[in-house]
């Protein structure tokens, strides 16, 4: 390959690879709003707010000594405790 | 006597070549590197053990078993290889370049030959065939990088698209530039070599020795090496770029808080890329391919075992095969040229031109539209080099605004930088290989 030529191949792939990447990219831009938008259409903020739901019970309105289940898994835990110590 | 004679003769002292020392002792150096500053250890580390390993004299552990028998020199054997090749003289030089030139099935026999004659394929140049040769390795590191991504900053702001993609004219300018260099005369450089060096400016590891090995498997020590070494730099490089290209007011930008992400949306957004790449680019389908599978494997929530493999042991396992692979080119009589270091100059000019282009990209964005106003410090975190780009965008950002954290802004721009450089990859593949 001839000099020139080298260097006009080197222009010709960065302006097609330049052009390229932006084309790209532009396309991904469009597909990914209208995707998101669809998304949020179709199934509104349904998970958006679940992990809050989970999250606020176990956090603090649950009171400890009101769950029966608790309450006798510690009684449990206590009970071979002692039983140990002896 | 003759015994110690033997075996001083079989020692590596008397065998060591001034190129093969010099070579330990970059190989030394990566390790000092790698282990003291914290260059990129996970690949610094392997590498510069490989390219030690490589250059042991007499072990041949980065030869084929035709380069063995050549090196052995036992006059009869390279007699038979002279033959097969049609050759008259038996040196190694002589031998080595007849043998890379020569035509498939005379390169067969050659092989043959060697097998007969017990040679080997040493250790390097095995893992070298199947970890790189075969393309595998970097593909499975870019399918735990996928399942390492978390693109919800992306969605939440596709704009940043832009900014990957503006960051990657460091590649294509650096192209230019090699290929500029061999205009003046100074260096040598194919189209082909001038792309595979150009992909440094994409700093991203993997997809820069995927290139590579596709189009100048011969640079691929270097270019490797340029790469790793200039991501652990990214952090000194790219702060005097960004703070020469911006003004005070315009670092102190506050952006708009992110929304929430849907869950369907970050699975949707690996088929949507799937789908462009497959329509619009197969030629980056190998890499986007994998990045997209590793990444709906993350996201699906159906196969955490497989993503944790993926992001994990697995990735673990073939960086330590592919550092060693790129050690095994690290070998005197390919690394010691004064090509290495024309890439190692170029590579570092790509990396500030691509940092230059996303700023000045996202102030051109910030003049087109008014509203929601993007920091241009992010904008140099379009080039790749996920997370540390995107950590120094937040810490140029925090010493003009203590109240001011980018990093989550930056993270949208650093992934589009992943999919740009393997965008760029790919539109560089395809063009040269159609010349």
């Amino acid at each position: 390959m001839s000099q020139a030529e080298l260097m006009n191949e080197g222009l010709s792939l960065m302006l097609y690879g330049m052009g390229f990447v932006f084309t790209f990219l532009t396309v991904l831009v469009f597909a990914t709003s209208l995707m998101s938008k669809s998304v949020l259409a179709i199934a509104p903020e349904e998970p958006a707010p679940a992990p809050k739901r989970s999250a606020v019970p176990v956090a603090g309105t649950n009171d400890p000594a009101s769950d029966p289940v608790l309450l006798a898994v510690i009684g449990e835990a206590v009970r071979q405790h002692r039983e140990r110590r002896r | 006597m003759e015994k110690i004679i033997a075996l001083w003769e079989g020692s590596g002292v008397a065998n060591l070549s001034p190129g093969q020392a010099i070579m330990i002792a970059i190989g030394f150096g990566l390790l000092y590197l790698a282990i003291n500053k914290k260059f990129e250890p996970l690949l610094l580390v392997p590498i510069g053990f490989g390219g030690i390993l490589a250059n042991i004299p007499e072990a041949g552990l980065a030869f084929s078993a035709v380069e063995q028998l050549v090196h052995m020199q036992v006059p009869e054997q390279v007699a038979d290889l002279a033959r097969i090749l049609n050759l008259s003289s038996t040196g190694v030089k002589e031998l080595s370049e007849a043998y890379a030139n020569a035509p498939a099935q005379v390169q067969l026999a050659a092989q043959l030959l060697a097998d007969n004659l017990n040679y080997n394929n040493g250790m390097l140049y095995s893992f070298y065939s199947v970890a790189i040769g075969s393309g595998i390795a970097p593909l499975v590191i870019f399918m735990g990088v996928g399942a390492m991504t978390d693109f919800g900053p992306l969605l939440a702001n596709p704009r940043t698209l832009f900014l990957g993609a503006a960051a990657q004219f460091g590649i294509f300018a650096t192209v230019l530039g090699a290929i500029g260099l061999t205009q003046m005369g100074v260096m040598d450089f194919s189209i082909a070599q001038a792309a595979a060096i150009g992909i440094i400016g994409g700093a991203d590891g993997p997809t820069a020795i995927y290139v590579s090995s596709v189009l100048a498997p011969e640079l691929l020590g270097a270019i490797a090496v340029a790469a790793y070494s200039y991501m652990a730099l990214v952090p000194m490089i790219q702060p005097p770029i960004m703070r020469a290209l911006t003004t005070e007011k315009e670092r102190k930008i506050e952006m708009v808080q992110l929304r929430n992400v849907n869950k369907v949306e970050k699975i949707m957004f690996p088929l949507v890329l799937l789908v462009l790449v497959a329509m619009l680019l197969p030629d980056a389908a190998p890499l986007l391919g994998m990045f997209c599978f590793g990444n709906l494997m993350r996201e699906c929530g159906v196969v955490d075992r497989l993503s944790g493999t993926a992001q994990n042991a697995l990735i673990n396992i073939v960086t330590i095969f592919l550092g060693l692979s790129v050690g095994s080119k690290l070998v005197a009589d390919k690394f010691l040229q004064a090509e290495t270091l024309g890439i190692l100059a170029l590579g570092i000019v790509a990396f500030c031109i691509g940092t230059a282009a996303g700023v000045l990209m996202a102030k051109a964005m910030n003049m087109l539209s008014s509203k929601h106003k993007i920091n241009p410090l992010i904008g140099s975190a379009g080039v790749s080099a996920v997370p540390m780009a995107a950590r120094v965008s937040n810490k140029v950002g925090l010493e003009s605004n203590p109240h001011n954290f980018l990093l989550m802004h930056a993270m949208g721009p650093n992934v589009a930088g992943v999919i740009g450089s393997a965008v760029a990859a790919g539109v560089m593949i395809q063009y040269v290989s159609a010349l």
